[in-house]
């Protein structure tokens, strides 16, 4: 019996202590994790400004061309530019992309660029008022839609070729975080444009978009008898829902987003376009005038603008 | 009474106490059961459920053998789920209600006081119920049967785990008329052979039993449970097995500060308790009654994402190489094309680059999960990634009763009545906030359609944006009721060079829902009970045997049965709401089998064939679903499968000491109709219910719902197997090889993909192109183009005249070695000591695919114009090209060591 009693505690204590060696986790503590390079991508020899001039003024300077608002280059050498984030996807909007911006006040120049990065939830990564160094070799430069953007070329569902994201997995090589996130960074303060800007199409080439900007207007779609009035969607066949909504899925068009109005002061209009998956797509629309901040860009004679998160939405221009 | 203290205070710590084993000098038998039980659990609980529990009966050549020689390849009997057999404890039937099986896990470990059993054939007369077609098994654990004494086991091995203890100890029966046995042990690993595996398991075993009147009467109680935690593995395409240059990666784990940690972590817990009457009215009466209960706690851990947050799982498949462009067309994976687009195999040799340039890679980024739920959270959100477990804890009460008569020399009956209530409490639990301290109770899939502020986007309308800690329960929260009652017979007469049994049986089910959360997609028949489904199933059996000679019999026996569907593949959308699918009809089983038993000398075998018919079956699986961007239900009713094949056994005794066994099965088992298909989805959008439920022909008439599952193989078992072994054994060595071979294992396939709607969106509908001078209707694809990629084909009045189901994956065939070497020593005072080492797939054959599964995804867009949907450019990523696989274990040992005292 000793002998089994014996058994019995070597046992239990075997088993006790086995157990407590499995499945035991420690937090990691609450510091930085870099998706992006922990070492210098090399220093800032060129601006925003200057790339967008090399390869987004004209698809007569691309190396492919699908047409003249889609075309792209290759970067084959150490071009490393600086930027602040002032658009990212924290509410949803910007599908996988980056607004860069950078204010250059020796050279006088204010530009924007799109940094596209296969992701669908960039801004723990890139928060607003992050400054970032991009060093462009072995990525792409180009338009996309017209507007100037930095990723990699990729297939779209309609079986079109663009240039698209970037993998995520080269921000470890080509992408560097400089200091930290300052949401007081001027870069993040939004110009505002007002109709006759807009309406002169001498404004509508590759130095003006993307812009950080704020538009006054009201929606067009909530104006008169249109407020109650739901339309058709062309590819559910159904009606949205009354009363309207930044981006019911009712209206999705082949971009999965729904494109409102902002008329401003002269009739002038600016196509809002909100995806339809996201806390701005099932606001109700006011009928009264508001302000609009987002990435502006242009597409054939229109200005577009995709809104960050509901916050670009408020009563008065600030 | 000191032996009785000490059991008691053992069992109480939950380490249970000693016990003692049926002295078995058979040493393959050492850790046979123990092998084939661990091997179920290797897998997906999916998976393991699936496996055929029956071996049959010991007397049964081919039976006998092959569920633990072909356990490797997950081999099922016949092809049969484990629903088809029953599992019983001293006479209590213990298979789950709700889903059919039986858990393995409720008795893992104890396989010395498991050891008592019986086995029999799917249509054997037997003392403890009528068996559906893959038999029956009875352990007997009442404590007087465990001979007295002691036993220490030690093992080491290198797979789920590497170490296990065992210390049993039995009283045998003690001149008060009392017998204790008991049992405890644990199994562990810190990393099993899979890489981020652990396991821990602990288990204990009790029995005591009191006989009283010179044994007329006994009363005997059991109870016994295994505390379990175990990190599993999944499985993966053979492009990530091909960048992780390994079969076995395992993507379930990744580093958390430098550690290994397992996302998918099972927890389970089946304490069970037994108390068993039996009362020997007689010599040639008895009477068997068992009360249990069971109280299991089951569940497994996930990843869970919400809002826009990436997919956390490392095989996402935009993560893979593959997702940059199809490489699958020739158009496009071609020096050529890749030539002027140099920038697609840029991208994906980076994603190579990525995966194989380290392993962190390619496993999950726990860091990155903490990191970006605590940046929301700072940005004033919420936690993003959250790991919670889905649990389907179950309460059983269970009564059985039977009465045995044996009623002359010729003839004898059983019959007996078994009824149960099982409550199964299926709910999600948060686990872990992984670094976050907030999360709302809202579906992100409802937020996406429906908006952050809508009624549908609450999971519990009646607690509006409740706020979710760890432990809470969230997101699903219901009861699945099963009551049955079963009364069955069997009558058995023996005379002569004939025999013959039969038995039936009359079975009532009903089945209910009990919702706890008020779903807002589901306002009105989410939260509470559904009202009954209530089924009235039975059949019968019988089997004929003919001794034509000595030492040969042929058997012909056949079956009929009537039986309810399983609670689980009864609502549409069994989270969320109440209703009952469509066509819930009694399942029909006829099986028949022809056997021809016989010894020739030295030579003993068996030679059978078998056929069985399943029909008016349920089945449902759930996937996410492109169209709506959710998950989506699907259920396939009126569902008839075919099972039906040879077995044969030969076993050549060369002399006392060596002997040679030939046992094989060539088989098929198969779908043999095309299905109705219900689907529902958890956006619940009437409209889009009803867009998703429809089909029209060519014509645009329309027509049912149904899936092109004719001719689809039931899959993850092979359906050809041939062994070839050699026994020897002298002064107390034993020696075994077999060779087995192993074909014809398929893919489990995707209803989606077969749907007719599907095809019907994808232009797999046709109409005769023309009439050749025969008069026949020509179509424009050829049949082996309709065979591999599927189609229906339709006169031009839009009737039906041919389908083709899209072509299943069948693996490669394949040899496993398998050899075992064992001593077993009788020492002084009644002592012994047994050694057994096996080894499995000596040959080290690493591309044997046991299992898998295609995906429920399309390779192409869907455009919608105007509500149609259409067939859209095909995606980069090929889901029907990158099934997902299992592969059975690398090389593998196994040493057992049995010391009784």
């Amino acid at each position: 019996m000793k002998a089994r009693h014996i058994y019995l505690y070597i046992y239990a204590l075997l088993a006790v202590g086995l157990a407590a060696c499995v499945d035991q986790h420690d937090e990691p503590a609450a510091g930085e994790l870099l998706v992006t390079s922990t070492t210098s991508v090399g220093e800032t020899n060129t601006t925003i400004a200057a790339v967008k001039a090399r390869f987004c003024s004209g698809s007569s300077v691309a190396e492919t061309t699908i047409n003249s608002n889609n075309y792209w280059s290759k970067v084959t050498e150490n071009l490393v530019l600086e930027g602040v984030v002032v658009g990212n996807d924290e509410g949803e909007n910007m599908y996988q992309t980056l607004l860069l911006r950078d204010i250059n006040a020796a050279a006088g120049s204010d530009q924007c660029i799109g940094l596209k990065i296969r992701n669908t939830f960039l801004s723990p990564y890139f928060p607003l008022g992050q400054r970032v160094k991009v060093n462009l070799k072995g990525l792409y430069v180009g338009v996309y839609s017209a507007m100037p953007v930095i990723g990699q070329p990729y297939i779209t569902s309609m079986g079109n070729k663009r240039l698209g994201a970037m993998l995520l997995e080269l921000c470890r090589k080509n992408i560097e975080l400089i200091g930290k996130p300052n949401r007081g960074a001027p870069e993040l303060i939004p110009i505002v444009l007002e109709d006759a800007w807009l309406q002169a199409s001498a404004n509508r080439n590759y130095n003006n978009t993307p812009i950080l900007a704020t538009v006054k207007g009201v929606i067009a779609e909530v104006q008169g008898a249109a407020a109650a009035t739901a339309e058709i969607g062309a590819n559910s066949g159904e009606a949205e829902p009354l009363p309207k909504i930044y981006g019911p899925e009712a209206l999705y068009d082949d971009g999965y987003a729904v494109n409102r109005h902002i008329v401003l002061g002269n009739n002038y209009q600016v196509t809002l376009r909100t995806s339809t998956d996201n806390a701005i797509s099932f606001t109700a629309i006011p009928s009264d005038s508001r302000s609009y901040t987002g990435m502006l860009s242009y597409y054939g004679s229109e200005w577009q603008m995709t809104l960050r998160s509901l916050d670009d939405i408020y009563p008065s221009v600030k | 009474m000191k032996k009785a203290v000490l059991l008691t205070a053992a069992f109480c710590s939950a380490l249970g106490a000693a016990a003692q084993v049926a002295d078995s000098l058979y040493v393959q038998e050492e850790n046979a059961d123990f092998t084939f039980t661990e091997t179920q659990l290797d897998e997906e609980s999916d998976v393991s459920q699936t496996v055929s529990s029956v071996i049959g009966s010991q007397s049964d050549t081919y039976l006998s053998k092959v569920g633990y020689r072909w356990s490797s390849m997950r081999f099922r009997v016949r092809a049969l789920d484990n629903r088809y057999s029953q599992y019983y404890m001293n006479g209590l039937l213990l298979n789950d209600q709700e889903r059919g099986t039986f858990n393995y896990s409720q008795i893992g470990g104890m396989n010395d006081a498991t050891r008592n059993r019986e086995n029999v054939g799917g249509y054997e007369f037997n003392n403890f119920g009528l068996q559906d077609i893959g038999g029956g098994t009875n352990i007997n654990s009442r404590a007087s049967q465990f001979a007295e004494g002691s036993k220490l086991t030690l093992s080491a091995t290198n797979r789920n785990y590497i170490l296990r203890g065992a210390f049993t100890h039995a009283t045998g029966v003690l001149p008060s008329g009392w017998a204790f046995a008991a049992n405890v042990g644990y199994r562990w690993a810190k990393e099993g052979v899979i890489e981020g595996t652990f396991y821990s398991a602990f288990n204990y075993f009790l029995a005591a039993e009191k006989r009283l009147r010179d044994g007329e009467h006994s009363v005997s109680l059991v109870t016994f449970g295994a505390p379990t935690k175990r990190g599993t593995q999944t499985f993966a395409t053979e492009e990530a097995y091909w960048l992780a240059n390994s079969h076995y990666y395992n993507p379930n784990w990744g580093y958390q500060n430098g550690k290994k940690r397992n996302a998918a972590v099972v927890k389970s817990f089946e304490p069970t308790t037994i108390l068993t009457w039996d009362w020997r009215i007689n010599e040639l009466q008895k009477l068997t009654t068992s009360a249990g209960f069971t109280y299991n706690s089951y569940g497994k851990s996930s990843l869970g994402w919400a809002g826009d947050a990436y997919d956390p799982r490392p095989t996402y498949y935009k993560n893979l190489p593959s997702s940059v462009f199809n490489v699958y067309d020739p158009e496009r994976n071609n020096p050529d094309y890749l030539a002027e687009n140099p920038y697609f195999l840029e991208q994906y040799e980076t994603l190579v680059d990525y995966w194989t340039s380290s392993k962190a890679n390619r496993q999950i980024n726990w860091d990155r999960l903490y990191y970006v739920n605590r940046e929301n959270e700072k940005a004033g959100g919420e936690a993003l990634y959250y790991l919670y477990s889905r649990h389907s804890d179950q309460l059983v009460y269970s009564l059985s009763s039977t009465y045995n008569h044996t009623i002359d020399r010729y003839s004898k009956a059983s019959a007996g009545l078994q009824m149960s209530h099982t409550k199964t409490m299926h709910y999600n639990q948060m686990e872990d906030l992984l670094g976050g301290t907030r999360y709302t109770d809202i579906d992100k899939f409802a937020v996406s359609d429906y908006g952050l502020g809508s009624e549908e986007a609450q999971n519990d309308l009646r607690y509006w944006n409740r706020q979710v800690k760890e432990g809470d329960k969230f997101g699903n929260n219901y009861n699945i009721f099963v009551n049955k009652a079963n009364f069955w017979a069997q009558y058995q007469y023996n005379r002569g060079n004939i025999s013959a049994a039969v038995g039936g049986d009359i079975e009532g089910t009903s089945i209910e829902r009990e919702g706890l959360m008020q779903n807002g997609r589901a306002p009105k028949n989410s939260y509470g009970k559904s009202g009954h489904a209530r089924f009235l199933g039975g059949g019968g059996k019988f089997s004929l045997a003919w001794r034509p000679a000595a030492n040969n019999r042929i058997t012909f026996s056949g079956s009929y049965d009537a039986q309810a569907p399983l609670a689980r593949n009864s609502f549409v959308a069994p989270e969320m709401q109440n209703n009952f699918v469509d066509n819930l009809h009694l399942e029909r089983v006829f099986g028949t089998e022809l056997a021809y038993n016989f010894r020739f000398g030295e030579l003993t075998g068996k030679l059978s064939g078998y056929y069985a018919h399943f029909s008016k079956g349920v089945e449902q699986s759930w996937y996410y679903n492109d169209q709506q961007s959710t998950f989506t239900y699907l259920t396939m009713s009126n569902v008839s499968k075919a099972h039906y094949g040879l077995e044969a056994a030969f076993v050549y005794q060369v002399d006392s000491h060596l002997s040679f066994n030939l046992i094989g099965t060539i088989s098929d088992a198969k779908y043999v109709n095309n299905p109705y298909a219900q689907i529902s989805y958890q956006g619940m959008n009437a409209s889009e219910l009803e867009r998703l439920n429809q089909c029209t022909d060519p014509n645009g008439k329309e027509t049912p719902l149904r899936v092109v599952a004719d001719g689809m193989r039931v899959s993850g078992t092979p359906l050809t197997a041939v062994s070839l072994g050699a026994n020897y054994n002298i002064n107390g060595w034993f020696f075994e090889a077999n060779l087995n071979y192993y074909d014809r294992v398929y893919v489990g396939w995707s209803q989606y993909r077969r749907l007719n709607a599907t095809y019907r969106t994808d232009g797999r509908f046709y109409t005769p192109s023309s009439v050749d001078a025969n008069g026949q209707m020509v179509f424009e694809p050829t049949k082996a183009e309709l065979e591999t990629n599927g189609g229906i084909l339709f006169d031009n009045a839009g009737n039906v005249l041919k389908t083709y189901a899209i072509k299943q994956e069948k693996f490669d065939g394949g040899f496993m070695l398998d050899l075992s070497i064992g001593r077993y020593l009788r020492l002084k005072k009644g002592k012994s000591l047994s050694i057994n080492l096996s080894v499995n797939n000596v040959t080290n054959n690493r591309n044997m695919r046991t299992g898998g599964m295609e995906w429920q995804r399309a390779d192409n867009y869907y455009n919608e114009r105007g509500g149609v949907y259409s067939k859209g450019e095909a995606k980069a990523y090929q889901f029907s090209k990158n099934a997902r696989y299992y592969y059975a274990n690398a090389i593998n040992a196994f040493l057992n060591i049995g010391f009784k005292f």
